[in-house]
Order: structure tokens, then sequence, then C-alpha cells
């Protein structure tokens, strides 16, 4: 059984407060710290889960900067066996494109796998797109969301997928095929220093990603960056303590929250 | 394991002076007698025992036969850190500690949010002609609790006339914690990045706002042939000379709680004593268990970050009783994961805690 993992380094903004620059066409992430991406991570804990069960190998594939070998190497430590890194010069947002970067370059490189997992979406960009448009263009079937493999055959996997209200759906999904994963599914494994370092040890290969830009086109234009319009709906309450709770009980009662 | 540490085990003659002096001995299921004895005939440890020790020392110290159960803890976290099966939140302050720099996760590019708003100037170290280095620790930089005593302390030394600067955002965390939870790693890579900080800007001495930093800085650094010490160190050095004068009376009954990385793992026991005794109208108690013997509070070794399973009295709880009932007004303290254990129980029971600092703003 062989596994492609796709796993991507993105800025961790939660923390940050973000400058937009350029008038508008692009952030400052000069200061920001780096990351896996948490879907991704959740995706390598699972894939490398299945192939400790069922055996077989996990290879890890990030598209990206040279700086992405850091959770190709992340990834290793996890238990993927190797790792390629897709490396761009530019960065690209367009999923559409990812995807087709991809295809070309498991068709150019004759990489083998018997599925592919995801994360469900990546924490920069947000499209959540990229696997779907990845199983179209490869002609395989794909299931998304998923928050557990009930089972992983030879031919086929069942799925649970996460739906709305508290529902679950079971699917059967023909292999190969294309998995996107839920966080949530498992637990991450810790990845020590020493590991990523151990991992440092096994080579990585490194693929120029302009070799697989044929029929890449962006079909997305990046127009402005903007923050929130502030509604202005926040109400601060001033004053002593006590005045102030009582303040608050009564907006509570008001809106019905507290009775 | 590491060879050291097995060795030493083995020169284990069960004793039980660790047991006898070991903070969660007794009422939780951490029994550090056993657990040197386990390691002794290599019998299998259960995994969430180990996460209870809180690195006070107190076994190390006492140890008759230099046996250092407390290492011997860092080393089972160790293995089980290098096998990725550690509890989530640890996990979490780990992951933090990698890409923010500090177990919070909070942003780096804030660090130095607590000086930014105050109304003295706070120089660079490398503007400094000293290169005397506040050292600030993630708490104090981050917890709105906490943030005060970075800002208290300035303030004392700003006002006693000593020059010293900070690092802001080039300071990354010290490493004290990340050590006792077993990712030696990630400690190297910590030491290596403010070494290097250190090293750019000349630094030539440290002054650690918290016991934590001070004791990694001091002993677990190599030689930096730069002077580390504590921040009571420093102002009881300036209240002793005449820089420093606490001119206001302060009317209460104080009782001083010794942090363990203070007290029992570095002997500044005397200095904040003589701080809090330098105060006009300070009436100065002290619990049964000082000094030495003082109760650890049961914030190090990674229990911020991570609470056991077992249901039992907190020593925190336990301390702030013995306060209440000594007639105690306040609980002072000198280290802020002390101060954040302390003040839940402390609130319930009506009393408050005050870090050492805070006491000196109302005198100076």
């Amino acid at each position: 059984m062989n596994l492609l993992v796709f796993t991507k380094r993105v800025p961790a903004t939660q923390e940050e407060e973000l400058r937009i620059v350029d008038e508008g066409r692009g952030v400052d992430l000069s200061k920001v710290p780096f990351k896996v991406n948490d879907w991704d991570n959740y995706a390598v804990e699972e894939a490398v889960r299945i192939v400790e069960k069922t055996g077989g190998t996990v290879t890890a594939i990030s598209m990206g900067d040279a700086e992405s070998d850091e959770v190709l190497r992340r990834a290793i430590a996890m238990g993927a066996k190797d790792g390629f890194l897709i490396e761009t010069d530019q960065i690209l947002h367009d999923p559409g494109a990812r995807a087709t970067v991809i295809q070309n370059f498991l068709k150019k490189e004759s990489v083998p796998f018997d599925a592919i997992f995801t994360g469900v979406q990546s924490e920069d960009d947000q499209f959540g797109a990229v696997g779907g448009i990845l199983a179209a263009k490869l002609g395989l079937p794909f299931v998304s969301m998923v928050i557990g493999i009930d089972a992983f055959e030879s031919d086929h996997i069942i799925a649970r997928r996460e739906l709305e209200g508290g529902l679950q759906e079971k699917v059967k999904i023909m292999l190969p095929g294309v998995i996107s994963i839920q966080t949530g599914i498992n637990e991450p494994r810790y990845v020590s220093i020493m590991g990523v370092r151990k991992a440092s040890k096994v080579e990585r290969k490194i693929f120029k990603g302009k070799e697989y830009d044929d029929n890449v086109n962006s079909t997305i234009e990046l127009v402005k960056w903007a923050y929130p319009v502030r509604k202005g709906e926040a109400t601060m309450l001033n004053g002593e303590l006590d005045g102030i709770c009582k303040e608050l009980l009564g907006i509570l009662k008001e809106k019905g929250v507290y009775q | 394991m590491a060879i050291q540490t097995q060795t030493r085990v083995l020169t284990c003659i069960q004793c039980g002076k660790c047991t006898g002096s070991c903070p969660e001995a007794g009422r939780t299921p951490f029994n550090i007698r056993m657990l040197v004895r386990k390691k002794q005939f290599q019998h299998q440890i259960e995994e969430s025992i180990p996460w209870y020790c809180t690195s006070c020392g107190a076994c190390t110290i006492r140890c008759p036969r230099d046996v250092k159960p407390s290492e011997m803890i860092i080393d089972l976290r160790s293995a089980m850190v290098e096998e990725g099966d550690i509890p989530a939140t640890i996990q979490k302050a780990l992951e933090n500690t990698f890409v923010q720099k500090n177990p919070w996760g909070r942003s780096r590019a804030k660090r130095g949010a607590w000086f930014e708003k105050m109304e003295i100037e706070i120089p660079h170290v490398s503007e400094t002609e000293s290169r005397r280095l506040l050292f600030t620790c993630c708490i104090q930089a981050y917890d709105p609790r906490c943030m005060v005593i970075p800002v208290n302390v300035a303030t004392i030394l700003n006002k006693a006339g000593v020059e010293f600067g900070v690092l802001g955002e080039e300071e990354a965390c010290c490493g004290n914690e990340i050590r006792r939870i077993g990712e030696l790693g990630l400690v190297e890579e910590l030491q290596e990045e403010n070494k290097a900080v250190f090293e750019e800007y000349g630094v030539k001495e440290i002054i650690a706002l918290s016991p934590h930093c001070m004791n990694t800085l001091k002993k677990e650094y190599g030689d930096l042939g730069i002077k580390v010490s504590h921040y009571t160190e420093l102002i009881a050095s300036l209240i002793k000379n005449g820089s420093l004068v606490p001119r206001e009376s302060y009317n209460k009954k104080v009782i001083y709680h010794d942090p363990c990385f203070l007290g029992k793992q570095n002997n500044i026991f005397d200095e904040p004593r003589d701080i809090l005794t330098s105060i006009d109208g300070l009436d100065l108690l002290e619990f049964s268990r000082s000094r030495e013997n003082s109760m650890c509070c049961e914030g190090g070794g990674g229990r911020m970050f991570f609470e056991v399973e077992a249901v039992y009295q907190r020593n925190a709880d336990l301390r702030v009783q013995e306060a209440v009932d000594r007639g105690a007004e306040e609980i002072a303290t000198s280290c802020p994961f002390c101060v954040m254990t302390l003040e839940d129980p402390a609130t319930e029971k009506g009393i408050k805690v005050k870090e050492l600092s805070e006491i000196l703003m109302e005198v100076l």
C-alpha cells in the first residue's frame, strides 16, 4: 500500500496582528513564524497509522519554497518513508493551479500510489478545494471531510464523513482515490526536535515546480486584501465591578440568554 | 535511559528520603522511591505517573546517595517525548514553544508588549553601557496577571538608578520547564538561540525576573561568562546600601512562600525576607514548612500546562489554609508560577497573594 500525503508549511497567524502592505496587494509575513498546516498534520498521522496496521509506505509531498522541507522532515519523523518537495518560485493560491501542478507531477514522475491524503483545507488560503479538484483531474473517487476510516482494504475504504446536525455519513470509495482529512480524526503524535533531526538524514527529493506547469492557469486573481469592516456592535461596560455585573445581567436578560 | 541516570539509579538504597520529601507522595499515585525501584529492575512504569512530578528538586537535594531521582523523571519523560506519546496539553505547550518561543503560543512579536506602554523608556540591552539584561520570562511577558511584575521591577530599578536593558522579541523561552518536560532537543535550540543573542549584544549580566529562568540560565547554559541573579538579590542589595529606601509603612501581616527554584534549589532564602523586613510596619510570618522545607505549590515541571488525573487537596490550597490559620493577611512570594497557583485558593479564602515587587511598589 503506497499512500501519498500532501503537507503544507503555513504562517502561524492566529496570534498575530497581520498588516496589509503594498496598497492591499500583500500581507507582511516577515515576522510571522511558520508551522505545518494543522489539517495536514492529522492527514500525515492518519496515513502513518494505516501503514503501521496494514503495511506499506507513506510518502510526504509538499509544494512551496525551499523552507517547506521543514514539514517534510516533520512528516518523516512521524513515520513517512520519504519526502518530495515540489519547489515553486511563486506562491500558487489558486487551488485549481495547485491541483494541476500536482497532477502533472504525479504523471510525469510516474509516482505510484493507492491513495492520496490531503488535509480538508490549509490554514492560509482556506479554499478547501485542492483535494476535490485533484481527484476530478485524475478521474479518481473523492471523499471529503473524513473523520474516521473504519476499513482500509486493498481496493476500497470505508470512511465516515462529518455532516451538519451531528450526523455522520459512512461511505465506501474504491481505490485508488483521494481522501481529505478533517482535524480531530486522531491525536497526532508529538514530533520531537531530536526526531526531526534524525529525519534530516532521510533523503528528500527536490523537484522544480516549473517542470510541471503545463496547462497551469490561474483562474482566480487577487484583487485586494482587506480588513473586516468594523460594525461597532461591541459594547464596553465601564465603571465599578458591581455596576458592571448588574448591567451585564440586565443585557443578558434582555437578550434572553439568562432568565 | 541515559547511562549516567541508570548507573545512579542502581546506587539507590531505598531509604525513602525522596518520598518523604516529595510534595506529591501519599496523596497522589506518584511514589518516587517506588519509581526508582522499578527502574532498578527495569519494570514498566505506568505512563501517566511521571507527569505528577513538579520538579521541585526536594528528592534530589535530600538523597544521601546522589541518585538524582528528579533527573530520572526527566529521562522517563524524555523517552515519552521521543516516542511522541505525551499528554495533549504538554504537547501543545511544546509545539507552541517551537513556533512562538513561549509555551502559551502567544505572538513572539508581542513579547515586549509589557514595556511598550510604560512611562519610562527601557532601552535595548545593546544600547546600555552595563550590558545588564532584564530577562523577562514567558509567563511575565504574556499573562495579564503576571505582566505587572516586569513593569514593577523595571520601575523600581529605574528609581534606584540601575541601568538595564531588554531584548523584547529577541528573547526566547529560557527552556527551564521544557527541560523538565523532557524535550531536550528543543532545550538545545532555545539555549543556542538565547546564547547567540547574549553574545551578539555583549550581555555581561542577567537579572532574571523568574526563579525558573534564573535557575536554568545559571546552571544549565554552560559557562557563559555572564553573571546571573534573581531580581530579589539585586533589590535586597540596593536596599542594604541605601540606594532604595522603603518610605511608606505597610501595616500588614505577610507570610512569605519560598519558591522551590529560588529557595531550595538555589539557596536564596534571605534576600526576599530582607526586602520584606526592611519595610516599616510589615509583620513577617513564616509557614511551618519554610526555607529548605518549603512546600511546593505544584506549578513547576510542566504542571502549569497539565492537569493530573488524581483528585486530592492541592498543595496551594493547603498552603493558603495555613496562611489563614497563622493569621496572615497576605501571602508574598517571588515567583510567577507560585502567584498563579496560590491565587485561586487564596481568592476563595479571602486572602491576597502578592508578588514581592507589588508590595515594594506600594512602599517605595
